[in-house]
């Protein structure tokens, strides 16, 4: 089993809810975490047969997405890094982003927007 | 059928008064021999199977007819009705549809009545082993009395808003296939244009003739050339759809929060439609006569709540405002008669 991707099971009505609650609570072993109305499932043919089967069963309101790990060390340069840890850590709380980063070299949010993973 | 044109009258009958309209069916009935009418007041009802034609408040088919009659097809005939009438329009906003179970009762089997009120649905048939979601058919007996909880208002602007929404169908699926159809000939062309790469390598380095390999290479290169285009169309109609489908989702899940909030406001009614009902309710249990066969619910001292459905459906029944007849199949009442008196409702016993 590939623990580093996992199936991204999202469900947009009531009634596709209920059944994904159902299939997490009789099929615990396949679910990684549930939160209300999305669960994310072990990367197995079988998680994917569940999820399969609910979007049979309930159409366009169960969408399902495959989702890896995020590594920062990976997905974004440093300066992103540090960046982000600098604005946590700043004195003042109200400062907005951009007037953060002009101020201290940081890259600006219209240039991190523009930029892909 | 000759009753039917009597249907219309019995019910004006019971639009004003109970006892004219019992008096009214007295006169109406022609098939006298297999008649039979009480002096109970109330709603007239009037069953005719294959082999008879009974009218009454109180009905028992157990004694009229040759071959019994189900509890079920007698009670689906009863809420047949609603669907069938057209002498009142505004029938119309109420009937959902037909009645999906309107073949149960079969074309021999008829019950004129009045309309089943919201309370029918749930204690219209009372019967051994039956299920009852207790405080469901609570609410609808408190709405049988004309109670209407204060959210109505809120869930009915919430229903309509429901009703408007309407969520595009995006379908993905085609736009996925054709992307992983791609993905692999894109594959499978690259390692065929490695292939022949190698080939003509070896025949250079041996020095043997390359013609035909260069063609075959040049052709390869082609086949690649197209399928990565292929490819690249597919994934942009992928994105497409995608954004369509990311769209479609928020309409979704407007459509879901406005779901959420319909049936937090069905549970806050419902709870008022039973706390008006509690007191009431609990009285008409702790009078529901009890049966011979002993149950470990029924010994009268259990919480109301949690009583047997059977005892929970009579007392449901008795706070509820019945028209139309409850149709009995179990014994708890000395006769059909104090059935339809402890009810205060038109009985059908089978």
């Amino acid at each position: 089993m590939n623990l580093r991707v996992v199936l991204l099971v999202v469900t947009y009505s009531r009634a596709a809810r209920g059944s994904l609650r159902n299939v997490c609570r009789t099929h615990e072993e396949t679910v990684v975490r549930r939160f209300g109305r999305v669960a994310l499932l072990h990367e197995t043919a079988f998680a994917a047969f569940q999820a399969l089967r609910l979007r049979a069963k309930h159409g366009s309101d169960v969408q399902i997405e495959r989702t890896e790990p995020f590594n920062e060390f990976e997905a974004v340069d440093e300066e992103v890094r540090v960046a982000a840890r600098a604005y946590g850590e700043r004195e003042t709380p109200s400062l907005p982003y951009a007037t953060f980063a002009a101020r201290n070299d940081h890259p600006e949010p219209g240039d991190l927007r523009d930029r892909e993973l | 059928m000759s009753g039917q044109e009597n249907a219309g009258v019995d019910r004006q009958g019971d639009a004003t008064t109970d006892s004219q309209g019992d008096a009214a069916t007295d006169s109406q009935v022609t098939d006298s021999a297999d008649s039979r009418t009480t002096g109970v007041a109330g709603g007239s009802v009037v069953v005719e199977t294959s082999d008879c034609r009974l009218s009454g408040r109180v009905i028992d088919l157990r004694e009229r007819t040759e071959r019994a009659v189900s509890a079920e097809r007698v009670v689906a005939a009863v809420r047949r009705r609603r669907g069938d009438r057209v002498d009142e329009p505004d029938e119309e906003t109420t009937v959902a549809g037909p009645d999906p179970q309107a073949d149960m009762g079969g074309p021999d089997l008829v019950v004129q009545c009045p309309d089943p009120g919201p309370a029918h649905e749930h204690v219209g048939l009372v019967e051994p082993g039956m299920a009852l979601r207790t405080r469901t058919a609570l609410a609808a007996a408190a709405r049988s009395r004309g109670v209407s909880p204060p959210q109505d208002e809120e869930l009915a602007t919430v229903r309509a808003k429901l009703a408007d929404l309407s969520v595009p169908e995006v379908d993905t699926q085609a736009a996925r296939e054709r992307l992983a159809g791609t993905e692999s000939a894109v594959e499978a062309g690259r390692e065929r244009v490695a292939t022949i790469r190698g080939r003509l390598q070896a025949a250079r380095d041996a020095g043997r003739e390359t013609d035909e390999l260069r063609e075959e290479l040049r052709a390869a290169a082609r086949g690649l050339s197209e399928v990565e285009t292929e490819r690249a169309a597919a994934r942009e109609e992928l994105e497409r759809a995608e954004r369509r489908a990311r769209e479609a989702r928020d309409a979704r899940d407007r459509r879901r929060r406005l779901e959420d909030r319909a049936a937090n406001l069905e549970r806050a009614a419902r709870a008022h439609l039973v706390d008006t009902m509690r007191e009431e309710y609990a009285t008409a249990v702790a009078a529901v006569p009890r049966s011979g066969v002993s149950d470990e619910r029924d010994s009268g001292s259990v919480a109301p709540f949690d009583a047997d459905p059977v005892t929970a459906a009579l007392a449901v029944g008795r706070v509820a405002e019945l028209r139309a007849p409850v149709v009995l199949a179990v014994d708890r009442f000395e006769s059909p008669n104090a059935a339809a008196d402890w009810l205060d409702a038109p009985v059908v016993r089978v």
